[in-house]
């Protein structure tokens, strides 16, 4: 069902692009032109960000941070289990497949951990990510409440997910 | 965001002075290397759906969207020009749709066009980041891959709370950067009042003292 959606779209809009008598081709070469210097804006950020993701990880911070947090997080309904994998999410989605499938292989896809897992992972965004490269083309430095509001309803969403999957 | 880095970096490099100080460099640089890889993917990807865009916006598809999401945009994005509506609306369709490299770069265009200039991130700017960062998601495709590759009996099981979850997070979002916003402009309203109260008392005050002068 879902394979078939995106090239649906792409079909239909090709036929539409013909029956208006568009140049499909032109168009997509003039889409596609500002990519690379999009990216070579967006670069800096993403280097930035990833460089000190890493280094959070190997040095095992991460790890000791959420054994410091997975008490808070138990009181909430989230199994402490999964503390690593709330903290890494908004940070890096590579990091986040990476102990997602980690839960899977300890604990087992289809069990409690696993689901909530699974709930965490796709119900939330790499949040802190999102938020630089957004503002990489503009003058704003400043991003008021964006991440902390974002953090916030993520965070409700995954601890009402969990409480769902406890029921069911 | 850059309080965030700091602290994170520093607590790291200190860390690893203690435990392992040759695995320092060896890991920024490694984290370096997979931004570059990164990077080349994501410039692929964004050609690719940059140049979709291209065909959808010479086509008038994506004029007839931005139309027919107006209301919606409108209500969340006050004061938008007609460029941005349209970057915003291919924005959340691609969200909806699961594409997250598709609308980061929609994204990126849309709060350029927002952009006036300021330092502050204004409140349309937090809402598209907002909206973005608690994904209204309709299906996880890369969750459900990977519940599958990993044997699960079934793998859209966790589906139902996930969309709780998700259109949670994303009502919960967009009311608090409204009711923020609300309460900004409320405190800025007043500041303004109490200006106008104190220009107006101030010619008052002098003629008060005048007329006592006279008697």
């Amino acid at each position: 069902m879902t394979e078939i959606i995106i090239p649906l779209i792409f079909v239909t809009v090709l036929v539409i692009a013909a029956i208006r008598k568009k140049d499909s081709y032109s168009a997509f070469t003039e889409g596609s032109r500002g990519a690379l210097s999009l990216m070579a804006n967006v670069f800096p950020y993403l280097l930035t960000i990833m460089m000190a993701v890493e280094v959070f990880k190997q040095s095992g911070l991460s790890f000791y941070l959420s054994k410091a947090v997975s008490p808070v997080m138990n009181l909430m309904g989230i199994p402490s289990e999964l503390t690593e994998l709330m903290l890494v999410r908004p940070l890096s989605g590579a990091g986040a497949i990476g102990i997602l499938e980690k839960v899977y292989s300890t604990y087992g896809v289809d069990s409690y951990i696993g689901r909530c897992a699974s709930v965490i992972y796709g119900s939330s965004e790499t949040v802190f990510y999102i938020s630089t490269i957004y503002f990489s083309q503009s003058n704003v430095k400043k991003l008021g409440y964006a991440i902390p509001v974002a953090l916030f309803a993520t965070l409700a969403g995954c601890i009402t997910g969990c409480a769902i999957l406890r029921v069911m | 965001m850059s309080k965030v880095w700091y602290i994170m970096l520093l607590g790291s490099v200190s860390a690893l002075l203690f435990t392992n100080p040759g695995q320092a460099v060896t890991a920024m640089i490694a984290g370096s290397h997979a931004a570059v890889k990164l990077a080349i993917e994501l410039a692929a990807l964004y050609g690719f759906w940059l140049g979709f865009f291209g065909i959808l916006e010479k086509t008038g598809i994506a004029d007839f969207l931005s139309r027919l999401l107006r209301p919606v945009v409108k209500f969340l994005f006050p004061g938008i020009n007609e460029t941005g509506r349209k970057y915003v609306t291919m924005n959340m369709a691609a969200n909806l749709l699961g594409l997250g490299n598709a609308s980061t770069p929609m994204a990126i265009k849309a709060i350029k066009e927002m952009d006036t200039g300021s330092t502050r991130a204004s409140q349309n700017m937090i809402m598209l980041t907002v909206i973005s960062a608690t994904s209204l998601q309709l299906l996880p495709t890369t969750v459900i891959g990977l519940r599958a590759t990993h044997g699960s009996a079934s793998p859209a099981d966790f589906l139902l709370p996930a969309t709780v979850a998700t259109v949670l997070s994303t009502i919960i979002g967009i009311t608090l950067v409204k009711l923020i916003g609300l309460l900004f402009r409320k405190r800025g309203e007043n500041r303004e009042h109490k200006k106008e109260k104190a220009a107006l008392q101030a010619p008052c005050r002098g003629l008060l003292r005048g007329s006592r002068r006279s008697q």
